[in-house]
C-alpha cells in the first residue's frame, strides 16, 4: 500500500518502513509508527525558529517529532532527524494533543510551532492536535520542506496558517547530491500552494561553492510567487556529514543579496551571531520598522516593533504581517 | 561599559554587552583580542581540540595582557561524557588528555595552579518522567538532579512521593532554609524542588532532546589541588586565591566532570553543598566558587527564565543572565585577569575577569567565540 503523505509515495507493507520510517501499513490503512511522541517541547521566541513577520515579539511552543524524508548531508538536527526513529524514541515526551495544549497554556505560550524536522512524517498526530489548538485559540506554525504530495499539502493547509518552508536549492544535482531527492518541483509547485493558502517565509541555507549560485534564481522565483515573501538566507554552520566544510563567507553573500533587495524587498541574511540583515525596512521609504538581534542559532529575538498595526509609522504603507504584535509575557491570546 | 566581541569566523563585531548596541570604536586592547578570536576559531564543544583551544587561547591572552590571575574552565569531556557512547579505557584517555592540557598550561605559563573538579559523572541509569503532571515540572539545561514544580497539585505530589527514583520532594521555605536567610526575592524559587536518586535525571517539558549517557555523580565533596593554601569549602576557595595572589600569579583552573576518584594530582576535600544538597556543574556551582557565598537562589533549578526574557531584557549576548552579578573573584582586585574556556556565558558572568574568551555554542551548536571586556583601566 502507497503512503502518499510525500513525494517518495513509499509502498509500505512486508515490513517495508519507508523512506521516513515513521509510518506502517496495518490491514489496509497507514498508521502512525510513533504518534503522539515528541522529541521538543520548548517554549521559544517565535523570531527564533525563525518566523519575522509571524505573531512578532510571541512566544511559541517549538515541537518536533523524530524521522525526515530528506536526507540532508548538512542537518543540524541529526541526532532526531536522521536517526531510526524507534531508536531515539526512549528520549520522547509523551504527551495527548489535549495533554500538549496544556502545557503550551502553562509555559504561556501563543501558538505552537513544528520545528526540528518534518510536519510530513507525523501528519495524523498533527491533525488531531489542530482540532485541539483551534478550540483553544492557538495559531499553528512549521517548518517544513513541503515535499509533500498535493493532497497532503492541502493537509499541511488545514493544520498550520504560517509556514517556514525550506528551499535548499534548484539544480537536480544539487538536490541529488545534498538533499538527496531528485527535484525540487514538488517543492516549488508547494511554495505557490502554501503561498495561497497561509502566510509563508522561505529559508535556504548557502553552502558556499554549491547552491551559492543559485541565490539570484531562487530570488526570481520567490518575487513571481510574491514579492513580499520574506525569504531567511542562513549561512550555513555545517554539520553532520559535512562538520569540515567551509563556513560561507558572509561580506559576498551579503553583496549578492543586496541586489535582490530590489525586488524582493524583506530578504534576511541570519544564523549567525550579531548578523547585520535581520531588520525589516518599509519598502516604501527605507524606515526601519522591526528591528532583531540575531543570536545565530542561539535564536533571534525582537528588539523593537515601530510598525503602527502592520504599517509603515514614516509613510504608511503596509508591512507584511500575520497576527499582530503579541507581548511576551501575553500567554495565550485568541486570534 | 562591558563590551562583547563576536568572533563567527571570517565576521566580527563589537557590541554593548549590557544592551546589545553595537561599538563602532576599535582600540588597541580589543584588537588584541580580536585578533587572538581570529586566530582562534573554536573546535565545537565535543571536538578532539575543544580542550586545547583554552589552553592555546589563554597562553595568547597571557601574552597579550599580562594577567596576574587567570581563571580557565576545560569542559569538554564533560560534553563528550553526557552524550557519547564511551568505554572505560575511551573515558580514561580523556581524562588524561585533560589533565595533560592543564599541565601543559601550567608549564608553560608559569603560573600557580589552583585546580577544581566539577564532581564526577555516572552512567545514566533512566528518565523520570514529569511531563503529564497537572503542574508544570521545568528543571535546567544541564541538570539531572534537580527539578522545580509549580502549580502542583494534591495528585502530583502524592504520585511523586511514591515513586522511587525520587530522593526527595523540598519544600520552598525548606529549601530557603537549608542556606540560611536569602535577602532575594524568591518568587523565582518553584514550589517545591524535585531531587531525583543518583543516575536519574528528570524528563521534562522545555528539556532538549539529546540522548544522554552520563550524568553528574553524587559530590558532597569536590577535589582541589592547591599546593599553595587549604580550604575546606567550595565557598573558601575565593579566598585561598586571593591570598595566594600577594605572592604569585594564579591560575584557577575548573575541570568539568571529574570528582574526587579521578583527579590524578594530590588533591584536598571541598564541601561542595550543604546538608542533602551538592551543587551539579552549572552557573550556581560556578558563582559560588567565585562569590565565596552560596548561590543557589539567583538563577534557581527550574525556576520560568523565559518569563524574563522579553524582548527588553538586557544582557541579550548572556543568555539568562540578567545582570553582571556582583562582587566576584576577579571583580574587585587590582591587579589584571582573564578568563577562559569552553563553558559559554558562564566565562563571562562568573569570574568578572578582566577580559574573557569564551566559546558561543548553544546546545553544542559551535558559533564561534565571543570576547568581553569588563575593564580597561587597569595598569
Ligand atoms: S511520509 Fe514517509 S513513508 Fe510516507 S511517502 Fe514520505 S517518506 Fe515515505
Amino acid at each position: 500500500m502507497r503512503c502518499n503523505f510525500c513525494e517518495w509515495r513509499c509502498e509500505l507493507g512486508n515490513g517495508s518502513p519507508g523512506v521516513c520510517r515513521m509510518y506502517v501499513e496495518e490491514g489496509g490503512v497507514i498508521r502512525e509508527r510513533f504518534p503522539y511522541r515528541w522529541s521538543s517541547c520548548i517554549p521559544s521566541r517565535v523570531e527564533s525558529v525563525p518566523f519575522y513577520h509571524a505573531w512578532p515579539g510571541s512566544r511559541c511552543l517549538v515541537i518536533g517529532t523524530a524521522g525526515c524524508n530528506f536526507r540532508c548531508r548538512y542537518c543540524s538536527n541529526s541526532f532526531v532527524a536522521k536517526q531510526d526513529p524507534a531508536m531515539v524514541q526512549d528520549g520522547m515526551i509523551e504527551l495527548t494533543p489535549p495533554q500538549l495544549i496544556r502545557k503550551a497554556k502553562q509555559l504561556g505560550c501563543h501558538s505552537i510551532v513544528f520545528n526540528v524536522n518534518e510536519p510530513a512524517v507525523s501528519l495524523p498526530s498533527l491533525l488531531e492536535l489542530a482540532v485541539e489548538a483551534r478550540a483553544a485559540g492557538m495559531p499553528m506554525g512549521c517548518l517544513t520542506n513541503a515535499y509533500t504530495t498535493e493532497e497532503s499539502t492541502e493537509l499541511l493547509g488545514t493544520v498550520f496558517s504560517f509556514f517556514n518552508i525550506g528551499l535548499k536549492g534548484l539544480s537536480d544535482a544539487f538536490n541529488r547530491d545534498y538533499i538527496g531527492i531528485p527535484s525540487a518541483e514538488p517543492v516549488l509547485r508547494n511554495i505557490r500552494r502554501l503561498a495561497a493558502l497561509g502566510h509563508v517565509e522561505v529559508t535556504t541555507p548557502v553552502i558556499e561553492s554549491a547552491n551559492d549560485g543559485e541565490l539570484e534564481e531562487i530570488a526570481r522565483f520567490l518575487a513571481d510567487v510574491d514579492p513580499e515573501i520574506p525569504w531567511h538566507v542562513f549561512r550555513l554552520l555545517p554539520e553532520d556529514e559535512m562538520k569540515e566544510a567551509r563556513y560561507p563567507n558572509i561580506d559576498a553573500i551579503a553583496g549578492a543579496l543586496e541586489k535582490i533587495r530590489g525586488y524582493l524587498p524583506h530578504v534576511y541574511f541570519h544564523n549567525f551571531v550579531g548578523s547585520d540583515w535581520v531588520n525589516t525596512l518599509c519598502p516604501g521609504c527605507g524606515a526601519t520598522v522591526i528591528e532583531r538581534f540575531s543570536l545565530g542559532c542561539g535564536g533571534d529575538r525582537l528588539r523593537s516593533f515601530d510598525c503602527r498595526g502592520n504599517e509603515c509609522p514614516s509613510c504608511g504603507r503596509k508591512i507584511r504581517l500575520h497576527g499582530e504584535k503579541v507581548p511576551w509575557n501575553a500567554g495565550e491570546v485568541l486570534p | 561599559m562591558s563590551l562583547a566581541i563576536i568572533d563567527a569566523r571570517e565576521w566580527q563585531r563589537v557590541f554593548d554587552l549590557r544592551t546589545g548596541a553595537g561599538v563602532e570604536e576599535i582600540n588597541p586592547l580589543l584588537k588584541m583580542v580580536m585578533d587572538i578570536q581570529a586566530r582562534r576559531p573554536y573546535p565545537g564543544d565535543l571536538d578532539d581540540a575543544g580542550n586545547r583551544w583554552v589552553t592555546d587561547t589563554a597562553l595568547d591572552l597571557i601574552a597579550g595582557y599580562d594577567p596576574s590571575l587567570v581563571y580557565l574552565t576545560y569542559a569538554r569531556q564533560f560534553f563528550v561524557g553526557r552524550y557519547s557512547v564511551l568505554t572505560e579505557s575511551e573515558w580514561a584517555g580523556m581524562v588524561s588528555s585533560v589533565f595533560e592540557e592543564v599541565n601543559r598550561f601550567v608549564a608553560r605559563s608559569g603560573f600557580t595552579p589552583v585546580i577544581v573538579g566539577t564532581g564526577g559523572m555516572i552512567p545514566f541509569v533512566d528518565f523520570i518522567d514529569v511531563t503529564r503532571l497537572d503542574g508544570l515540572v521545568l528543571s535546567t539545561h544541564w541538570s539531572a538532579r534537580y527539578a522545580g514544580l509549580h502549580d502542583g497539585s494534591r495528585r502530583d505530589l502524592q504520585g511523586l512521593a511514591a515513586l522511587p527514583e525520587i530522593e526527595r520532594i523540598v519544600p520552598r521555605h525548606e529549601f530557603r532554609s537549608l542556606f540560611g536567610e536569602y535577602p532575594g526575592d524568591d518568587s523565582r524559587i518553584p514550589e517545591y524542588l524535585l531531587v531525583a536518586r543518583p543516575g536519574h535525571m528528570f524528563r521534562t517539558v522545555g528539556g532538549a532532546f539529546r540522548k544522554v549517557r552520563r550524568v553528574p555523580a553524587p559530590a558532597y565533596a569536590i577535589p582541589l589541588a592547591a599546593e599553595s593554601g587549604v580550604a575546606s569549602s567550595i565557598t573558601d576557595i575565593r579566598r585561598l586565591v586571593v591570598e595566594s595572589l600577594r605572592e604569585r600569579k594564579i591560575a584557577l583552573i575548573v575541570v568539568e566532570g571529574l570528582g574526587m576518584d579521578d583527579f590524578p594530582w594530590p588533591h584536598q576535600r571541598c564541601e561542595n553543598g550543604r546538608g542533602w544538597f551538592y551543587y551539579e556543574p552549572g552557573d550556581a556551582q560556578y558563582l559560588t566558587l567565585t562569590t565565596g557565598r552560596h548561590q543557589v537562589f539567583e538563577y534557581p533549578t527550574g525556576y520560568k527564565y523565559f518569563d524574563e526574557d522579553a524582548e527588553k531584557k538586557e544582557y541579550p549576548l548572556s543568555g539568562y543572565f540578567t545582570s553582571v552579578p556582583a562582587d566576584t573573584i576577579a571583580s574587585g582586585l587590582g591587579v589584571r585577569s582573564v578568563a577562559v574556556g569552553n563553558r559559554s556565558m558562564l566565562m563571562h558572568m562568573a569570574p568578572g575577569a578582566d577580559i574573557s574568551i569564551e566559546c558561543f555554542a548553544r546546545n553544542l551548536f559551535n558559533q564561534g567565540t565571543m570576547a568581553v571586556i569588563h575593564r580597561m583601566d587597569k595598569k
